[in-house]
């Protein structure tokens, strides 16, 4: 069951950024207003945190919405040799019947036909709001079921009316160290090993970066939950550092398993040149080895070489041009980091829903002359006359200032193919940037039609 | 494999693969077919962020969905009017220069199960007001999208005993894609009829390039319309998910004539519904009426020879795959199994092996043996192991192929299209081994 303080105290968690700017002003995470807010559910934080389990089957107990638009909508890229199960969905897809009299056989009948048919590593049932709210125990059906097929099957208890995706993903990191970290200990460890924590390997970010952390002599021990397996998660607790990847939500983990298990924890960006450099030398130096931070030192140099060689191309087409980015939270100075990597001016970024920290953040990349937007929507325009701006980088409903104002456009909120992580993820990224500074497809729309023609 | 019967009653515990959509997302799509009217979704966030998701990517366009973002504590407290009236008035207070036409108000699992009574709402709004109970643990995506509509008439509507002879109103089911709600629009219009489609999608989401797009359903009928609709001499449902919406035109005004088709694919279907037209106009067809007739038949003798031998599987909505197999059937193809997302009389009618209902996982068993899939999406992945079967995609969602609102499969002149596009995959799989 999800109780009402367990919320609260994960609202207020005083690890996490967001938390320190609305302190003074009553404390928390934000929580839903009617109408207003646009963004996921808990449900949708905790399915996205764990969905990437390949080896576990995820059985949703609710109705037909729940999973019904959003299995099979996220590229999070496995190794994983078995079934892939990131791609299938599985749900209860109650009936009146069930709200009626309870879904718990429902519930136990599924998990067995799941045991039978699928023979997954684990299930992860996620309770959503109808069932919560009709009440059904499905602790300890999943407790009867581990019992049952000596697998372990975790209950996680994040209906969509508790609050938002946030607050979801801090739910999902509960029941992932109630019921899994601590389980089972690792063949071997070694002093290098970490815990990749929030990078859930969309368009295989992670195996961008993962091969030099490798290179340098680092062991992820597990992930929470790129390309992550639940067997390893389970050893969680043998890693010497939490790494967590561009993510806040998490940080509630982090935290706790430094408490439970003395693990420190530390938070980075792989985005761009720069941060994955930065990225790489602190997770070297937490693990506070002077033999491997040497050596981590010349991997980096060599890998930067390597890239500024390839990046010479870009940076010449790229030479003087000005970009304005119009998208939300940390995205508002990581892209940007990434841009300015391959020589391209930043003029302006949207701070509209960042932190305290992301906008200082924001503040530092874009320097003094960099304009922060608080109102993109109405900013973006002026901005890109006052500029002279070449691209706007945002979402899909700005295309049409774009086309308006004839620059090139790219959709940073579009469902990515390729990966823009790491130091070969700069390389797509400068790729996908000349094709769209190439493309004569926004001044080609943007002719008027005969019949506009005085 | 076991043995599955066309019944309500499940045959398993689960769904595995799911290709069943919910009522809510239905009525949300009906919704965008009303020129500025504000879909209001009763229910917790995620329920109207997964379907703003589900549209935005099926139509490449950006979608207006908003919600009432019911949390834990009022889920209990509250009885529906605060929720509502909270999410009307921020919505409206945030955007000033929002002008909504109606409030499209649905509700969802959790607010069914909580037991709201969505009806008072309208007392207490200056703005049109139309509500409809959409449970999501009850029928499927097309029943939401009739029920909507049904609502629409019954609230909205205003009674009458005046008739216009040349008025007509199609009732299209939701399977169709906004170019077809168009084409069939055009084809009474070439009758002289007034026409007016509810819900009309065609003008809403058939990717037209405008600005100030996704705040408002930005085309579609007028609220204005949908009062008046009950003096047209003519009612058309087009699928039998629409009759009870026809019925509710009918009660509005009992000299409407109502006439129903299980669906516009095919010969048969389309020269039934011309006749019908032929009929109430007494007037011939437009010349390139005739002359698209004539291609389909033409389409229908070439393609025989590759549908004619082959197999079929064909998933979907019971309105859709209605007229898929029919189409199918009538050059010969052979159709192992049809996966319906719900039960629905209508799906009785169909001729194949096997029709039931069930998810993706049901729909696998039969891959094996056959030619050709017409399915969403969602079998792409799983027809990946096959090196010799193909995918046509139909129905929704549609994540990954561009143009989805122009994809055209009703009467004469789409029945050529789909059928050159199913002739043209089973070429691509038979004969390219």
């Amino acid at each position: 069951m999800v109780s009402r303080a367990k919320i609260k105290d994960l609202m207020n968690e005083s690890a996490c950024s967001h938390n320190k700017d609305k302190q003074a002003k009553g404390g928390g995470c934000d929580k839903v207003k009617p109408g207003l807010a646009a963004g996921g559910c808990a449900f949708d934080g905790a399915q996205i945190s764990l969905f990437p389990y390949a080896d576990a089957v995820h059985l949703v107990h609710g109705p037909q919405t729940c999973l019904g638009a959003s299995w099979e909508t996220r590229e999070t890229k496995t190794s994983y040799t078995g079934r892939d199960h990131t791609q299938m969905g599985f749900t209860t897809g109650i009936t009146t019947n069930d709200v009626i009299f309870g879904g718990d056989k429902r519930l136990s009948d599924s998990i067995d036909y799941v045991m039978a048919e699928y023979k997954p590593e684990a299930i992860f049932v996620y309770s959503t709001c109808v069932t919560a709210m009709v009440g059904d125990d499905i602790d300890m059906t999943c407790k009867l079921g581990s019992d049952k097929h000596h697998t372990p099957i975790i209950p996680v208890h994040a209906p969509g009316f508790v609050g938002g995706k946030n607050l979801g993903s801090r739910l999902a990191g509960e029941a992932v160290l109630e019921h899994l970290i601590g389980t089972k200990e690792p063949e071997f460890t070694t002093p290098y090993d970490i815990n990749l924590i929030g990078d859930y390997n969309v368009t295989g970010d992670m195996w961008q970066y993962l091969p030099i952390l490798e290179k340098i002599g680092v062991r992820v021990l597990s992930s929470l939950s790129g390309d992550g397996r639940v067997g390893d998660v389970r050893t969680a607790h043998r890693a010497k550092l939490n790494v967590i990847v561009c993510a806040k939500s998490l940080v509630t983990l982090c935290r706790k398993m430094n408490e439970q298990y003395d693990i420190p924890w530390i938070s980075v960006s792989f985005y761009g040149k720069r941060d994955t450099t930065f990225a790489i030398k602190e997770i070297v130096k937490a693990l506070g080895d002077s033999a491997l931070i040497e050596k981590a030192d010349k991997i980096l140099a060599e890998e930067e070489v390597k890239l500024e060689e390839n990046l010479k191309y870009y940076k010449e087409i790229f030479a003087g041009k000005k970009a304005v980015l119009n998208t939300g939270g940390n995205k508002a100075w990581s892209i940007a980091s990434g841009l300015q990597d391959l020589g391209i001016e930043v003029v302006a970024t949207s701070i509209r829903k960042s932190t305290e920290d992301d906008i200082a953040k924001a503040k530092e990349y874009l320097g003094e002359n960099g304009i922060l937007m608080k109102t993109p929507a109405s900013q973006q325009a002026k901005v890109i006359d006052e500029k002279g701006a070449d691209i706007l980088l945002a979402g899909g409903r700005s295309l049409y200032t774009a086309i308006k104002k004839r620059i090139s456009f790219i959709d940073v909120n579009q469902e990515k193919k390729t990966s823009y992580g790491g130091y070969d993820g700069l390389l797509n990224l400068a790729q996908d940037l000349k094709y769209a500074f190439d493309n004569p497809v926004f001044a080609n729309v943007a002719k008027p039609a005969p019949w506009e023609v005085s | 494999m076991m043995e599955i019967e066309l019944s309500k009653k499940e045959h398993k515990p689960l769904q595995i693969n799911p290709i069943k959509h919910s009522q809510p997302m239905g009525a949300a799509l009906a919704f965008m077919g009303v020129k500025d009217c504000l879909p209001l979704m009763h229910a917790s966030q995620g329920c109207a962020s997964y379907t703003k998701v589900f549209y935005t990517r099926h139509f490449n366009e950006p979608i207006a969905i908003y919600n009432t973002s019911v949390s834990d504590i009022t889920a209990v407290l509250d009885g529906g009017d605060y929720s509502i009236l909270m999410a009307i008035e921020n919505i409206t207070k945030k955007n000033k220069t929002l002008k909504p036409a109606l409030i499209g108000l649905h509700t969802t699992g959790l607010t069914e199960t909580k037991g709201d009574d969505v009806r008072s709402v309208g007392m207490h709004i200056e703005i049109p007001y139309c509500y409809v109970n959409t449970p999501d643990y009850e029928g499927g995506m097309e029943s939401g999208w009739a029920l909507t509509a049904k609502s629409l008439i019954e609230q909205l509507c205003e009674p009458t005993t005046e008739i216009k002879q040349e008025k007509i109103i199609l009732l299209p089911h939701v399977s169709m894609q906004p170019i077809e709600v168009e084409k069939i629009k055009e084809l009474c219009e070439a009758f002289g009829f007034e026409t007016y489609a509810l819900p009309d999608i065609s003008t809403s989401l058939d990717g037209y390039l405008d600005e100030g797009q996704g705040k408002l359903a930005n085309g579609g009928i007028t609220v204005e319309d949908i009062q008046g609709l009950a003096d047209a001499a003519t009612v058309v449902s087009i699928g039998s998910s629409m009759k009870m919406a026809a019925k509710a035109l009918v009660e509005k005004n009992e000299n409407i004539n109502h006439i129903h088709f299980d669906h516009l694919m095919g010969l048969d279907a389309s020269d039934n519904f011309v006749a019908n037209l032929m009929k109430i106009r007494q007037i011939q067809p437009v010349p390139s009426v005739k002359r698209w007739r004539g291609r389909l038949q033409d389409a229908m003798l070439d393609c025989h020879f590759l549908t004619g031998s082959s197999h079929f599987v064909v998933t979907g909505e019971p309105d859709m795959v209605v007229g898929i197999c029919a189409l199918l059937r009538s050059v010969g193809g052979t159709i192992d199994a049809v996966v319906s997302t719900v039960y629905a009389p209508i799906l009785e009618t169909i001729e194949a092996k096997k029709v039931f209902v069930g998810d993706l996982e049901d729909a696998v068993s039969y891959f094996e043996k056959t030619d050709l899939v017409v399915s969403n999406f969602h079998a792409e992945r799983l027809l990946h192991t096959y090196h010799d079967k193909g995918l046509v995609i139909r129905g929704f969602p549609n994540y990954e192929e561009l143009g989805n609102q122009l994809k055209n499969d009703q009467h004469y002149e789409g029945s050529c299209h789909f059928l050159f596009e199913i002739a043209n995959t089973l070429r691509e799989v038979k004969h390219h081994v």
